[in-house]
Protein backbone atom coordinates (compact mmCIF):
# COMPACT_ATOMS: atom_id res chain seq x y z
CA UNK A 1 0.00 0.00 0.00
CA UNK A 2 2.72 2.47 0.91
CA UNK A 3 5.42 2.12 -1.70
CA UNK A 4 8.91 3.37 -0.99
CA UNK A 5 7.87 6.11 1.36
CA UNK A 6 11.02 7.19 3.21
CA UNK A 7 9.19 9.01 5.95
CA UNK A 8 9.59 6.26 8.60
CA UNK A 9 13.38 6.41 8.26
CA UNK A 10 13.57 10.18 8.65
CA UNK A 11 10.98 10.13 11.44
CA UNK A 12 12.65 7.33 13.42
CA UNK A 13 16.06 8.97 13.15
CA UNK A 14 14.91 12.38 14.28
CA UNK A 15 12.87 10.94 17.15
CA UNK A 16 15.82 8.81 18.26
CA UNK A 17 18.31 11.69 17.92
CA UNK A 18 16.20 14.25 19.80
CA UNK A 19 15.28 11.72 22.50
CA UNK A 20 18.93 10.80 22.84
CA UNK A 21 19.94 14.43 23.40
CA UNK A 22 17.12 15.04 25.90
CA UNK A 23 17.85 11.82 27.75
CA UNK A 24 21.59 12.60 27.77
CA UNK A 25 21.11 15.84 29.68
CA UNK A 26 18.30 14.64 31.93
CA UNK A 27 20.13 11.39 32.60
CA UNK A 28 23.37 13.01 33.75
CA UNK A 29 21.48 15.70 35.64
CA UNK A 30 19.58 13.15 37.69
CA UNK A 31 22.53 10.81 38.02
CA UNK A 32 24.68 13.62 39.45
CA UNK A 33 22.14 15.08 41.85
CA UNK A 34 20.47 11.84 42.93
CA UNK A 35 23.76 10.76 44.49
CA UNK A 36 23.60 13.74 46.81
CA UNK A 37 20.16 13.06 48.25
CA UNK A 38 19.52 11.58 51.70
CA UNK A 39 19.28 7.81 51.62
CA UNK A 40 15.50 7.32 51.73
CA UNK A 41 14.74 9.96 49.13
CA UNK A 42 17.49 8.62 46.93
CA UNK A 43 15.97 5.13 47.12
CA UNK A 44 12.48 6.28 46.19
CA UNK A 45 13.67 8.54 43.39
CA UNK A 46 15.84 5.75 42.07
CA UNK A 47 12.88 3.38 41.83
CA UNK A 48 10.69 5.95 40.06
CA UNK A 49 13.40 6.87 37.59
CA UNK A 50 14.25 3.25 36.78
CA UNK A 51 10.63 2.12 36.50
CA UNK A 52 10.19 2.69 32.72
CA UNK A 53 13.04 0.30 32.08
CA UNK A 54 11.43 -2.48 34.07
CA UNK A 55 7.84 -1.94 32.98
CA UNK A 56 6.67 -3.40 29.66
CA UNK A 57 6.60 -0.67 27.00
CA UNK A 58 2.83 -1.09 26.64
CA UNK A 59 2.39 -0.33 30.34
CA UNK A 60 4.50 2.81 29.86
CA UNK A 61 2.38 3.68 26.83
CA UNK A 62 -0.79 3.26 28.85
CA UNK A 63 0.50 5.58 31.58
CA UNK A 64 1.52 8.16 29.00
CA UNK A 65 -1.97 8.05 27.50
CA UNK A 66 -3.45 8.39 30.97
CA UNK A 67 -1.49 11.60 31.52
CA UNK A 68 -1.27 13.15 28.07
CA UNK A 69 -4.49 11.87 26.48
CA UNK A 70 -6.58 14.62 24.94
CA UNK A 71 -9.40 14.07 27.41
CA UNK A 72 -7.15 14.07 30.48
CA UNK A 73 -6.34 17.18 32.53
CA UNK A 74 -2.69 17.52 31.47
CA UNK A 75 -3.55 16.71 27.85
CA UNK A 76 -6.37 19.25 27.76
CA UNK A 77 -4.14 21.90 29.33
CA UNK A 78 -1.41 21.38 26.76
CA UNK A 79 -3.97 21.35 23.94
CA UNK A 80 -4.76 24.98 24.72
CA UNK A 81 -1.21 25.84 23.70
CA UNK A 82 -1.50 23.72 20.60
CA UNK A 83 0.63 20.92 22.06
CA UNK A 84 -0.75 17.42 21.57
CA UNK A 85 1.45 14.44 22.33
CA UNK A 86 -1.16 11.94 21.13
CA UNK A 87 -1.06 11.13 17.40
CA UNK A 88 1.80 13.49 16.61
CA UNK A 89 5.40 12.79 15.65
CA UNK A 90 6.80 14.64 18.67
CA UNK A 91 4.70 12.37 20.89
CA UNK A 92 7.14 9.73 19.71
CA UNK A 93 9.94 11.75 21.34
CA UNK A 94 8.07 11.65 24.63
CA UNK A 95 7.51 7.89 24.42
CA UNK A 96 11.10 7.13 23.37
CA UNK A 97 12.60 9.45 26.00
CA UNK A 98 10.58 7.91 28.81
CA UNK A 99 11.70 4.38 27.99
CA UNK A 100 15.30 5.31 27.17
CA UNK A 101 15.86 7.56 30.19
CA UNK A 102 16.53 4.81 32.77
CA UNK A 103 19.28 3.37 30.59
CA UNK A 104 21.17 6.66 30.51
CA UNK A 105 20.41 7.39 34.14
CA UNK A 106 21.64 4.05 35.51
CA UNK A 107 24.74 3.92 33.35
CA UNK A 108 25.67 7.50 34.17
CA UNK A 109 25.11 6.91 37.86
CA UNK A 110 27.32 3.86 37.72
CA UNK A 111 30.00 5.86 35.95
CA UNK A 112 29.77 8.78 38.41
CA UNK A 113 29.90 6.55 41.43
CA UNK A 114 33.14 4.94 40.31
CA UNK A 115 34.62 8.36 39.62
CA UNK A 116 37.76 9.03 41.61
CA UNK A 117 36.71 11.96 43.81
CA UNK A 118 40.31 12.99 44.52
CA UNK A 119 40.39 14.39 40.99
CA UNK A 120 37.45 16.64 41.83
CA UNK A 121 39.07 17.66 45.10
CA UNK A 122 42.30 18.53 43.33
CA UNK A 123 40.30 20.71 41.01
CA UNK A 124 38.70 22.46 43.94
CA UNK A 125 42.03 23.11 45.63
CA UNK A 126 43.12 24.72 42.37
CA UNK A 127 40.13 27.04 42.62
CA UNK A 128 38.15 25.65 39.68
CA UNK A 129 34.36 26.17 39.56
CA UNK A 130 31.97 23.27 40.08
CA UNK A 131 30.71 23.59 36.53
CA UNK A 132 34.26 23.39 35.21
CA UNK A 133 34.98 20.39 37.40
CA UNK A 134 31.84 18.64 36.21
CA UNK A 135 32.23 19.19 32.47
CA UNK A 136 36.04 19.18 32.18
CA UNK A 137 37.10 16.69 34.84
CA UNK A 138 34.24 14.40 35.86
CA UNK A 139 32.66 13.93 32.45
CA UNK A 140 35.87 13.10 30.54
CA UNK A 141 36.87 10.73 33.32
CA UNK A 142 33.53 8.94 33.07
CA UNK A 143 33.62 9.03 29.29
CA UNK A 144 33.28 5.27 28.79
CA UNK A 145 30.19 4.91 30.92
CA UNK A 146 28.57 8.05 29.53
CA UNK A 147 29.21 6.93 25.97
CA UNK A 148 27.83 3.47 26.69
CA UNK A 149 24.72 5.00 28.24
CA UNK A 150 24.21 7.33 25.29
CA UNK A 151 24.49 4.50 22.77
CA UNK A 152 22.06 2.36 24.74
CA UNK A 153 19.64 5.27 24.96
CA UNK A 154 19.85 5.96 21.23
CA UNK A 155 19.37 2.29 20.37
CA UNK A 156 16.41 2.02 22.73
CA UNK A 157 14.84 5.17 21.34
CA UNK A 158 15.30 3.97 17.76
CA UNK A 159 13.79 0.59 18.54
CA UNK A 160 10.85 1.83 20.60
CA UNK A 161 7.59 0.19 19.56
CA UNK A 162 5.01 -0.50 22.31
CA UNK A 163 4.70 2.89 23.96
CA UNK A 164 5.15 4.66 20.62
CA UNK A 165 2.40 2.65 18.93
CA UNK A 166 -0.05 3.34 21.75
CA UNK A 167 0.69 7.03 22.05
CA UNK A 168 1.08 8.11 18.44
CA UNK A 169 -0.55 5.27 16.49
CA UNK A 170 0.31 4.73 12.85
CA UNK A 171 -0.38 7.62 10.49
CA UNK A 172 1.57 7.26 7.26
CA UNK A 173 3.55 10.39 6.53
CA UNK A 174 2.94 11.84 9.98
CA UNK A 175 3.71 9.46 12.84
CA UNK A 176 5.03 6.28 11.20
CA UNK A 177 8.33 5.04 12.61
CA UNK A 178 10.38 2.11 11.33
CA UNK A 179 9.11 -0.17 14.08
CA UNK A 180 5.41 0.64 13.63
CA UNK A 181 5.80 0.47 9.86
CA UNK A 182 7.34 -3.00 9.98
CA UNK A 183 4.46 -4.21 12.15
CA UNK A 184 1.88 -2.64 9.86
CA UNK A 185 3.45 -4.02 6.69
CA UNK A 186 3.72 -7.49 8.22
CA UNK A 187 0.09 -7.31 9.35
CA UNK A 188 -1.07 -6.39 5.86
CA UNK A 189 1.00 -9.16 4.27
CA UNK A 190 3.55 -6.87 2.61
CA UNK A 191 6.49 -9.22 3.19
CA UNK A 192 8.81 -7.32 0.85
CA UNK A 193 8.05 -3.99 2.47
CA UNK A 194 8.56 -5.37 5.97
CA UNK A 195 11.88 -6.99 5.01
CA UNK A 196 13.04 -3.72 3.41
CA UNK A 197 12.60 -1.81 6.65
CA UNK A 198 14.09 -4.61 8.72
CA UNK A 199 17.25 -4.39 6.62
CA UNK A 200 17.35 -0.60 6.87
CA UNK A 201 17.12 -0.84 10.64
CA UNK A 202 19.86 -3.49 10.71
CA UNK A 203 22.06 -1.20 8.62
CA UNK A 204 21.57 1.78 10.93
CA UNK A 205 22.17 -0.27 14.06
CA UNK A 206 25.30 -1.83 12.58
CA UNK A 207 26.71 1.56 11.58
CA UNK A 208 26.03 3.01 15.04
CA UNK A 209 27.68 0.10 16.83
CA UNK A 210 30.71 0.07 14.51
CA UNK A 211 31.17 3.81 15.05
CA UNK A 212 31.01 3.40 18.80
CA UNK A 213 33.50 0.54 18.75
CA UNK A 214 35.85 2.64 16.62
CA UNK A 215 35.62 5.56 19.03
CA UNK A 216 36.29 3.31 22.00
CA UNK A 217 39.28 1.73 20.28
CA UNK A 218 40.72 5.15 19.49
CA UNK A 219 40.32 6.24 23.09
CA UNK A 220 42.08 3.17 24.36
CA UNK A 221 44.92 3.88 21.96
CA UNK A 222 45.11 7.50 23.14
CA UNK A 223 45.25 6.39 26.75
CA UNK A 224 48.05 3.93 26.05
CA UNK A 225 50.10 6.47 24.14
CA UNK B 1 26.23 -15.92 50.19
CA UNK B 2 26.21 -17.95 46.96
CA UNK B 3 24.28 -21.01 48.22
CA UNK B 4 21.10 -19.21 49.38
CA UNK B 5 20.92 -17.30 46.09
CA UNK B 6 21.30 -20.45 44.03
CA UNK B 7 18.63 -22.14 46.17
CA UNK B 8 16.28 -19.20 45.67
CA UNK B 9 16.71 -19.29 41.89
CA UNK B 10 16.04 -23.03 41.78
CA UNK B 11 12.89 -22.57 43.89
CA UNK B 12 11.68 -19.80 41.57
CA UNK B 13 12.14 -22.06 38.57
CA UNK B 14 10.28 -24.93 40.21
CA UNK B 15 7.37 -22.66 41.07
CA UNK B 16 7.27 -21.26 37.55
CA UNK B 17 7.26 -24.71 35.98
CA UNK B 18 4.79 -26.26 38.41
CA UNK B 19 2.14 -23.54 38.30
CA UNK B 20 0.49 -24.27 34.91
CA UNK B 21 -0.02 -27.99 35.59
CA UNK B 22 -2.15 -27.13 38.61
CA UNK B 23 -5.24 -26.61 36.40
CA UNK B 24 -7.94 -29.28 36.23
CA UNK B 25 -7.75 -31.86 33.45
CA UNK B 26 -11.38 -33.02 33.59
CA UNK B 27 -12.98 -30.12 31.76
CA UNK B 28 -13.27 -29.74 28.01
CA UNK B 29 -11.61 -26.57 26.83
CA UNK B 30 -13.23 -25.01 23.78
CA UNK B 31 -10.99 -22.51 22.08
CA UNK B 32 -12.96 -19.89 20.17
CA UNK B 33 -11.29 -17.38 17.86
CA UNK B 34 -13.72 -14.52 17.38
CA UNK B 35 -13.58 -11.12 15.73
CA UNK B 36 -12.71 -8.31 18.14
CA UNK B 37 -16.11 -6.71 17.59
CA UNK B 38 -17.71 -9.67 19.37
CA UNK B 39 -15.82 -9.21 22.64
CA UNK B 40 -18.66 -7.97 24.82
CA UNK B 41 -21.34 -10.31 23.50
CA UNK B 42 -19.18 -13.42 23.53
CA UNK B 43 -18.11 -12.73 27.11
CA UNK B 44 -21.77 -12.54 28.13
CA UNK B 45 -22.52 -15.75 26.26
CA UNK B 46 -19.58 -17.47 27.95
CA UNK B 47 -21.25 -16.98 31.32
CA UNK B 48 -24.57 -18.30 30.07
CA UNK B 49 -23.06 -21.28 28.25
CA UNK B 50 -20.69 -22.36 31.00
CA UNK B 51 -23.51 -22.21 33.53
CA UNK B 52 -25.68 -24.42 31.33
CA UNK B 53 -22.84 -26.76 30.39
CA UNK B 54 -20.60 -27.45 33.37
CA UNK B 55 -17.54 -29.32 32.19
CA UNK B 56 -17.00 -27.00 29.24
CA UNK B 57 -14.67 -24.05 29.59
CA UNK B 58 -14.64 -21.45 26.84
CA UNK B 59 -11.30 -19.87 26.04
CA UNK B 60 -11.45 -16.84 23.80
CA UNK B 61 -8.99 -15.17 21.48
CA UNK B 62 -10.32 -11.79 20.25
CA UNK B 63 -8.49 -9.94 17.53
CA UNK B 64 -8.91 -8.74 13.97
CA UNK B 65 -10.19 -11.56 11.78
CA UNK B 66 -7.11 -11.23 9.59
CA UNK B 67 -4.82 -11.78 12.57
CA UNK B 68 -6.90 -14.77 13.68
CA UNK B 69 -6.88 -16.30 10.21
CA UNK B 70 -3.08 -16.01 10.16
CA UNK B 71 -2.82 -17.63 13.57
CA UNK B 72 -5.03 -20.53 12.45
CA UNK B 73 -3.01 -20.88 9.30
CA UNK B 74 0.18 -20.99 11.37
CA UNK B 75 -1.18 -23.90 13.41
CA UNK B 76 -2.83 -22.33 16.45
CA UNK B 77 -5.16 -24.58 18.42
CA UNK B 78 -8.72 -23.55 17.69
CA UNK B 79 -12.14 -25.21 17.74
CA UNK B 80 -14.50 -22.49 16.48
CA UNK B 81 -13.75 -19.49 14.26
CA UNK B 82 -16.08 -16.52 13.90
CA UNK B 83 -14.91 -13.95 11.37
CA UNK B 84 -16.17 -10.40 10.85
CA UNK B 85 -16.28 -10.86 7.09
CA UNK B 86 -16.65 -13.78 4.68
CA UNK B 87 -13.19 -13.01 3.23
CA UNK B 88 -11.17 -14.50 6.09
CA UNK B 89 -13.41 -17.57 6.40
CA UNK B 90 -13.22 -18.11 2.62
CA UNK B 91 -9.43 -18.08 2.84
CA UNK B 92 -9.62 -21.11 5.14
CA UNK B 93 -12.47 -22.92 3.38
CA UNK B 94 -11.43 -25.65 0.95
CA UNK B 95 -14.85 -25.54 -0.73
CA UNK B 96 -14.08 -22.02 -1.98
CA UNK B 97 -12.42 -21.54 -5.35
CA UNK B 98 -8.84 -20.37 -5.85
CA UNK B 99 -9.91 -16.75 -6.16
CA UNK B 100 -11.32 -16.67 -2.65
CA UNK B 101 -8.90 -19.19 -1.17
CA UNK B 102 -5.61 -18.41 -2.92
CA UNK B 103 -3.44 -20.53 -0.65
CA UNK B 104 -5.77 -23.53 -0.92
CA UNK B 105 -6.09 -23.83 2.85
CA UNK B 106 -8.38 -26.41 4.38
CA UNK B 107 -9.31 -25.60 7.95
CA UNK B 108 -13.09 -25.36 7.88
CA UNK B 109 -15.08 -28.43 8.86
CA UNK B 110 -17.32 -28.85 5.82
CA UNK B 111 -21.00 -28.63 6.63
CA UNK B 112 -20.49 -26.63 9.83
CA UNK B 113 -20.15 -23.19 8.25
CA UNK B 114 -23.05 -20.82 8.76
CA UNK B 115 -23.65 -17.10 8.42
CA UNK B 116 -24.15 -16.18 12.04
CA UNK B 117 -24.68 -12.45 12.33
CA UNK B 118 -25.12 -9.24 10.44
CA UNK B 119 -23.59 -5.96 11.56
CA UNK B 120 -23.53 -2.39 10.29
CA UNK B 121 -20.55 -0.18 9.58
CA UNK B 122 -20.96 3.24 11.17
CA UNK B 123 -19.16 6.56 11.43
CA UNK B 124 -18.37 7.17 15.09
CA UNK B 125 -17.29 10.45 16.65
CA UNK B 126 -15.80 11.36 20.04
CA UNK B 127 -17.96 12.83 22.77
CA UNK B 128 -19.19 16.27 21.78
CA UNK B 129 -18.35 15.69 18.10
CA UNK B 130 -15.60 18.37 18.06
CA UNK B 131 -15.31 18.38 14.29
CA UNK B 132 -19.07 18.48 13.75
CA UNK B 133 -19.17 15.53 11.35
CA UNK B 134 -22.71 14.46 10.56
CA UNK B 135 -22.54 11.99 7.69
CA UNK B 136 -20.40 9.87 5.41
CA UNK B 137 -21.09 12.36 2.60
CA UNK B 138 -19.67 15.15 4.72
CA UNK B 139 -16.71 12.99 5.70
CA UNK B 140 -15.97 12.41 2.02
CA UNK B 141 -15.94 16.17 1.41
CA UNK B 142 -13.63 16.77 4.38
CA UNK B 143 -11.29 14.00 3.23
CA UNK B 144 -11.11 15.51 -0.26
CA UNK B 145 -10.18 18.83 1.34
CA UNK B 146 -7.65 17.11 3.61
CA UNK B 147 -9.40 18.67 6.58
CA UNK B 148 -10.13 15.72 8.84
CA UNK B 149 -8.27 13.03 10.80
CA UNK B 150 -9.90 9.62 10.39
CA UNK B 151 -9.11 6.36 12.17
CA UNK B 152 -9.78 3.17 10.25
CA UNK B 153 -8.77 -0.49 10.40
CA UNK B 154 -5.80 -1.49 8.25
CA UNK B 155 -6.27 -3.60 5.14
CA UNK B 156 -5.97 -6.84 7.14
CA UNK B 157 -8.95 -5.93 9.33
CA UNK B 158 -12.49 -6.58 8.01
CA UNK B 159 -13.79 -3.20 9.14
CA UNK B 160 -10.79 -1.68 7.37
CA UNK B 161 -11.74 -3.57 4.22
CA UNK B 162 -15.32 -2.29 4.47
CA UNK B 163 -13.93 1.22 4.95
CA UNK B 164 -11.85 0.84 1.81
CA UNK B 165 -15.04 -0.01 -0.07
CA UNK B 166 -16.71 3.10 1.31
CA UNK B 167 -13.74 5.25 0.25
CA UNK B 168 -13.89 3.71 -3.22
CA UNK B 169 -17.66 4.39 -3.31
CA UNK B 170 -16.92 8.10 -2.88
CA UNK B 171 -14.15 7.99 -5.45
CA UNK B 172 -11.44 8.72 -2.87
CA UNK B 173 -7.91 7.42 -3.27
CA UNK B 174 -6.78 5.84 0.00
CA UNK B 175 -3.08 6.18 -0.76
CA UNK B 176 -3.36 9.90 -1.47
CA UNK B 177 -5.32 10.42 1.72
CA UNK B 178 -2.75 8.45 3.69
CA UNK B 179 0.11 10.48 2.20
CA UNK B 180 -1.75 13.65 3.14
CA UNK B 181 -1.80 12.39 6.73
CA UNK B 182 -5.60 12.22 6.95
CA UNK B 183 -5.79 8.56 7.95
CA UNK B 184 -4.42 6.65 10.90
CA UNK B 185 -4.56 2.86 10.91
CA UNK B 186 -5.58 0.60 13.78
CA UNK B 187 -4.66 -3.10 13.92
CA UNK B 188 -8.16 -4.12 14.96
CA UNK B 189 -11.57 -2.53 15.39
CA UNK B 190 -11.15 -2.11 19.14
CA UNK B 191 -8.01 -0.04 18.64
CA UNK B 192 -9.93 2.25 16.27
CA UNK B 193 -12.79 2.46 18.78
CA UNK B 194 -10.39 3.39 21.57
CA UNK B 195 -8.79 6.10 19.46
CA UNK B 196 -12.23 7.63 18.88
CA UNK B 197 -13.16 7.31 22.58
CA UNK B 198 -9.94 9.02 23.60
CA UNK B 199 -10.65 11.79 21.07
CA UNK B 200 -7.22 11.19 19.55
CA UNK B 201 -8.89 11.43 16.13
CA UNK B 202 -11.80 13.42 14.66
CA UNK B 203 -13.81 10.31 13.78
CA UNK B 204 -13.49 6.59 13.13
CA UNK B 205 -15.23 3.94 11.08
CA UNK B 206 -16.25 0.98 13.25
CA UNK B 207 -19.17 -1.40 13.63
CA UNK B 208 -22.48 -0.30 15.12
CA UNK B 209 -21.95 -2.85 17.87
CA UNK B 210 -18.55 -1.41 18.84
CA UNK B 211 -19.91 2.13 18.89
CA UNK B 212 -22.79 0.99 21.09
CA UNK B 213 -20.60 -0.99 23.48
CA UNK B 214 -18.14 1.89 23.85
CA UNK B 215 -20.90 4.46 24.27
CA UNK B 216 -19.86 6.36 21.18
CA UNK B 217 -22.10 8.53 19.01
CA UNK B 218 -22.55 7.02 15.59
CA UNK B 219 -23.64 9.78 13.25
CA UNK B 220 -24.20 7.73 10.10
CA UNK B 221 -24.49 4.10 8.99
CA UNK B 222 -23.12 2.75 5.72
CA UNK B 223 -25.64 1.28 3.31
CA UNK B 224 -25.20 -2.07 1.60
CA UNK B 225 -24.52 -0.09 -1.58
CA UNK B 226 -21.50 1.56 0.00
CA UNK B 227 -19.74 -1.43 1.51
CA UNK B 228 -21.84 -4.51 0.92
CA UNK B 229 -23.53 -6.55 3.62
CA UNK B 230 -21.54 -7.08 6.78
CA UNK B 231 -21.90 -10.79 7.40
CA UNK B 232 -20.15 -12.72 10.15
CA UNK B 233 -19.61 -16.38 9.18
CA UNK B 234 -18.89 -18.97 11.86
CA UNK B 235 -17.56 -22.51 11.54
CA UNK B 236 -16.07 -25.43 13.42
CA UNK B 237 -12.48 -26.07 12.32
CA UNK B 238 -11.34 -29.49 11.17
CA UNK B 239 -8.29 -29.20 13.46
CA UNK B 240 -10.60 -29.04 16.46
CA UNK B 241 -9.79 -31.43 19.26
CA UNK B 242 -13.43 -31.41 20.43
CA UNK B 243 -15.57 -31.31 17.29
CA UNK B 244 -18.85 -32.39 18.97
CA UNK B 245 -18.63 -29.84 21.75
CA UNK B 246 -17.59 -27.25 19.18
CA UNK B 247 -20.63 -27.98 17.01
CA UNK B 248 -22.86 -27.91 20.10
CA UNK B 249 -21.50 -24.45 20.94
CA UNK B 250 -22.05 -23.26 17.38
CA UNK B 251 -25.65 -24.51 17.52
CA UNK B 252 -26.09 -22.65 20.80
CA UNK B 253 -24.97 -19.42 19.14
CA UNK B 254 -27.90 -19.60 16.71
CA UNK B 255 -30.34 -20.30 19.54
CA UNK B 256 -32.69 -17.88 21.30
CA UNK B 257 -30.55 -17.03 24.33
CA UNK B 258 -27.45 -16.19 22.33
CA UNK B 259 -29.42 -14.28 19.72
CA UNK B 260 -30.93 -12.10 22.45
CA UNK B 261 -27.43 -11.21 23.67
CA UNK B 262 -26.24 -10.39 20.15
CA UNK B 263 -29.31 -8.27 19.40
CA UNK B 264 -28.83 -6.29 22.62
CA UNK B 265 -25.74 -4.56 21.20
CA UNK B 266 -26.94 -4.16 17.64
CA UNK B 267 -26.16 -7.41 15.81
CA UNK B 268 -28.90 -8.95 13.65
CA UNK B 269 -29.18 -12.70 13.34
CA UNK B 270 -28.97 -14.13 9.85
CA UNK B 271 -31.66 -16.73 9.18
CA UNK B 272 -30.45 -20.31 9.44
CA UNK B 273 -30.04 -21.38 5.83
CA UNK B 274 -30.66 -24.61 3.98
CA UNK B 275 -27.77 -26.17 2.06
CA UNK B 276 -28.84 -24.67 -1.26
CA UNK B 277 -29.21 -21.17 0.20
CA UNK B 278 -25.75 -21.56 1.67
CA UNK B 279 -24.28 -22.25 -1.76
CA UNK B 280 -25.95 -19.16 -3.18
CA UNK B 281 -24.70 -16.92 -0.39
CA UNK B 282 -21.21 -18.42 -0.50
CA UNK B 283 -20.95 -17.57 -4.17
CA UNK B 284 -22.16 -14.02 -3.53
CA UNK B 285 -20.12 -13.32 -0.44
CA UNK B 286 -16.39 -12.90 -0.11
CA UNK B 287 -14.36 -10.20 -1.76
Amino acid sequence: MIDLDWYPLWNSLRIAAISCVLVFFFGIFFAYYAARLPRVLKGILDVILTLPMVLPPTVCGYFLLLVFGVKRPVGMFLLQYGIKFVMTWYGGILAASVVAFPLMYRTARGAFESFDKTLAYSGQTLGLSNTYIFWRIRMPACRQGILAGTVLAFARALGEYGATSMLIGYTPGRTATISTTVYQLWRTNDEKGAMFWVLINLAISTVVLLTVNMLEARQKKAVKA
Amino acid sequence: MKKPIALLLVLMMIVALAAPSASAADETELIVFAAASMTETMNQIKELYEAAHPGVVLVYNFDSSGTLKTQIQEGADCDVFISAAPKQMNQLDASCDAEKNPDGLDFVEQGSRINLLENKVVLAVPEGNPKGIESFDQLAELLKAGDVFLAMGNSDVPVGQYTQKILAFYGLNEEDLAKAGCITYGTNVKEVTTQVSEASVDCGIVYATDAYSAGLDSVDAATAEMCGQVIYPAAVLNVSKNPEEAQAFLDYLTGEEATAVFESVGFSPVEKETASQKEVSLSQSGS
